[in-house]
């Protein structure tokens, strides 16, 4: 009996102090240093099979073995991000929670204001301001006028057209041209092609991605039209919409849509394949999709061959704006009070050279105003959507709350359809947005 | 957080430790070593068990609780404040406001109230088929289960597909065979949740069909027999022999199926996204918690939620067993 009582006591012992250890190593300057090295971990949103990943990784390899002198030791850890809550998001979160951020972390552009008020990020305004004029200006990450994020590389989106359908619709290569020219197109000649492609596509004009209102694509891809309209979405710091998502502009951009809706033109039903079987004229898309059409041997584009891309039309009395934003590199406001092996390691990340590596790897358009410089030739898609970054670019609000809009706004596409009255149904979800954004 | 979780874990590892101790103390008393190492095992082997139910059920339960009455945002685990009862008082006036948690609780409701009978229904109808003894009942059998064992996330992709709006949709392509246009079912207010219904019944009521079947195996088929001789029609027999017979069945496969559709979430957030004509209560706290942060918030709703499910499971379970 004695025997068995204090194996059991034994057993409690090490149980309560093995339950005590997570907090006592919890406390202590963890990943300070390693084998005398001093160590900066950071995490990258995607995995290492990835050719995204495949790129970091080449550059967390030729840093270290830079820094290997200093005595300087990157430490990358990959979790893919994935549509919802992501396994990024919730690691993030759990880190944040124990006390273990990474020393510097990937984030979607649209999350800088949210984690930097919650102190997630570091305001690394001083760290970058010799080199901030090395990007392109809107992909830059600020909030509250401080910078907290510098781009990993920029996206855009625009209208990838079938060049046979815009042929046999009647719509010549001079006109085409002309859109794409110093002025973007407007709503008008939009709606005019459209239209036209009405009668020799199979299913409709545009696929304007109505359908994709389950994550941020919808969004990504759509905002711009309220800019466009002349409209906003919030206030200029960011927690105020009303006024401002139901605003007249805002409401002529969703206006717009339903244009499109009613007119047939495009429609909840489109298929995601329905452009590259050429059952639909125009696509809206980001850049990822250039390099799915160029290597991709799809029906309606043998080769790579046969389609264009245009950029995004606005309202005449509007002012031009497109799609811009994509995952950018932040500092965190982690327990490592010496920020400069993290200041050396984020430098290092958005140097020419590693924009340079990161870009052949994706295909995306570099950040970087020097890697784009006589890089894509005159006419081709890469040099449209750089153009466009750089005169219409806008990025999407700054705001604390952007999950709360994101999600609205998927709701009023998703139900624009069947609202008889835009404003009044904007109103609506302003009231809704403004009582949750107010709790942040 | 580290050192509250360590902090509840000690006092329910001294709560336990108690336990066995006092145990083995009573069993010292009766003087048999037989008992006290029959004791000493079984505590031994429950050990792992109640370690993993505290760690995965007891401790987010017992987190859940606290954050209801806190102000806690996901990303500012360190700036928690006590605010007693503000969040039941924002949720309340939200419902009166006639916000997006009205339409939440008004979705789960029509949700459960469908789901529910339907889910039943099937399941003793599948029962019934599959009781009867004909050659091939087995491959049914293993049909009518196979939804069970595949993830909820598999099948809500499959009825996606099934459901896609194109043209080429399955189910489209067999509307356009008959000369009616594609429709979008998961998209229209009216239809959307009519689907999540039959799937979530379809996907669930195999497990009940199992349940089912084994009550009817326990009714004595001479009662079937002497109903048959005194001229009783198959009507008869099923109302009189079989539903008393499985009683206790629907007892448990109501209040389970209850709970389960109360908790729905996988298949609109998957279907349809986080639309109003869809959003549930599960996915409203899912999406306030995780995606907008506010855990406080989140955890009320929780809070609510589970008093309002035990209290209609304690109705429920009286007024069956009554019956």
């Amino acid at each position: 009996m004695n025997k068995i009582l204090k194996i059991i006591g034994a057993v409690a012992c090490v149980a309560v102090v093995a339950s005590g250890i997570p907090a006592w190593v919890s406390g202590a300057e963890d990943g300070e240093s390693s084998g005398g090295n001093t160590v900066v971990s950071v995490m990258f949103h995607v995995s290492t099979s990835s050719k995204e990943g495949q790129a970091y990784k080449k550059r967390i390899d030729a840093f270290n073995e830079h820094y290997k002198e200093q005595k300087i030791k990157a430490q990358a850890t990959y979790i893919p991000r994935t549509s919802g809550s992501s396994a990024n998001e919730t690691a993030l979160t759990a880190m944040k929670s124990e006390g273990t951020l990474p020393d510097i972390i990937t984030f979607d552009s649209p999350k800088c204001s949210y984690y930097a008020s919650k102190d997630i990020l570091y305001n690394i305004t001083n760290m970058v301001s010799d080199v901030k004029d090395e990007f392109i200006a809107s992909s830059i990450n600020y909030y509250e006028d401080k910078i907290y994020g510098l781009p990993v590389q920029e996206s855009s989106a625009g209208f990838y057209y079938n060049k046979n359908l815009f042929r046999q619709a009647g719509i010549s290569d001079k006109e085409i041209s002309e859109y794409g020219d110093e002025t973007p197109w407007t709503y008008t000649e939009f709606l005019s092609v459209c239209e036209r492609l009405s009668s020799v596509c199979s299913t409709s004009a545009v696929d304007m991605r109505f359908k994709a209102t389950t994550d941020e694509t919808a969004p990504y891809l759509l905002y711009p039209f309220v800019y466009a309209s002349g409209g906003e979405f919030c206030s200029k710091d960011g927690n105020t919409v009303t006024g401002f998502f139901d605003s007249d502009e805002t409401a002529s951009a969703f206006g717009f849509f339903k244009t499109l809706l009613d007119k047939k033109y495009s429609s909840y039903t489109v298929d995601a394949n329905d452009f590259y079987n050429g059952k639909v004229g125009m696509f809206l898309s980001s850049g990822w999709t250039i390099p799915d059409l160029r290597n991709k041997n799809y029906t309606a584009f043998p080769g790579g061959e046969g389609w264009g891309l245009l950029p995004y039309p606005y309202e005449a009395e509007g002012k031009a704006a497109s799609a811009t934003g994509s995952w950018s590199f932040g500092i965190t406001d982690n327990h490592h009070k010496d920020k400069t092996a993290a200041r050396m390691l984020l430098r290092w990340l958005v140097t020419d050279e590693s924009s340079q590596v990161i870009t052949e790897h994706t295909g995306m358009i570099s950040a970087k105003k020097a890697v784009n410089e006589g890089r894509y030739a005159d006419g081709s898609p890469e040099a449209m959507l750089l153009k466009q970054l750089a005169t219409t670019g806008k990025s999407r609000p700054a705001m604390v709350g952007y999950a709360v809009l994101s999600t609205t706004f998927n709701q009023v596409i998703n139900d624009l359809e069947k609202s008889s009255d835009i404003k009044s149904f904007l109103t609506e979800k302003a009231r809704t947005m403004q009582a949750t954004i107010k709790d942040y | 957080m580290t050192k509250l979780t360590v902090l509840i874990f000690a006092v329910m590892a001294a709560v336990f430790l108690g336990v066995v101790a006092y145990d083995l103390a009573r069993a010292k008393k009766t003087h048999t070593q037989f008992h006290i190492k029959h004791c000493a095992v079984g505590f031994l082997m429950i050990g792992p068990a109640v370690v993993l139910s505290f760690v995965f059920i007891m401790l987010p339960i017992l987190f859940s609780l606290g954050y209801a009455f806190t102000d806690y945002q996901l990303l500012t685990p360190d700036k928690v404040k006590f605010i007693g009862f503000d969040n039941i008082a924002d949720i309340f006036k939200e419902i009166f406001s006639g916000g997006e948690l009205l339409t939440a609780i008004k979705n789960t409701a029509i949700f459960v109230v469908c789901v529910v009978p339907l889910q039943i229904i099937m399941a003793l109808g599948l029962a019934l088929f599959c009781s009867r003894k004909v050659r091939g009942a087995a491959i049914f059998k293993v049909c009518f289960f196979a939804p069970v064992v595949i993830s909820l996330t598999v099948t809500s992709y499959l009825w996606l597909t099934i459901l896609d709006p194109a043209e080429t949709g399955l189910f489209n392509s067999l509307l356009g065979a008959f000369g009616i246009p594609p429709q979008d079912f998961l998209r229209d207010p009216d239809t959307a949740m009519l689907w999540i219904v039959l799937l979530s019944a379809w996907q669930g009521c195999g497990y009940q069909m199992l349940i089912f079947l084994s009550g009817l195996t326990n009714i004595r088929s001479d009662l079937y027999e002497a109903a048959r001789l005194d001229g009783a029609n198959a009507w008869k027999r099923f109302v009189n022999i079989t539903v008393p017979g499985l009683k206790s069945s629907v007892l448990y496969i109501t209040i389970t199926v209850f709970i389960g559709a109360c908790r729905i979430m996988v298949q609109p957030m998957l279907m349809t996204g986080y639309q109003e004509h869809t959003v549930t209560l599960s996915y409203f706290m899912y999406k306030q918690g995780y995606d907008f942060g506010f855990v406080g918030k989140s955890s009320a709703v929780a809070l609510l939620m589970t008093i309002f499910i035990g209290l209609i499971t304690f109705i429920q379970k009286k007024v069956l067993s009554e019956k």
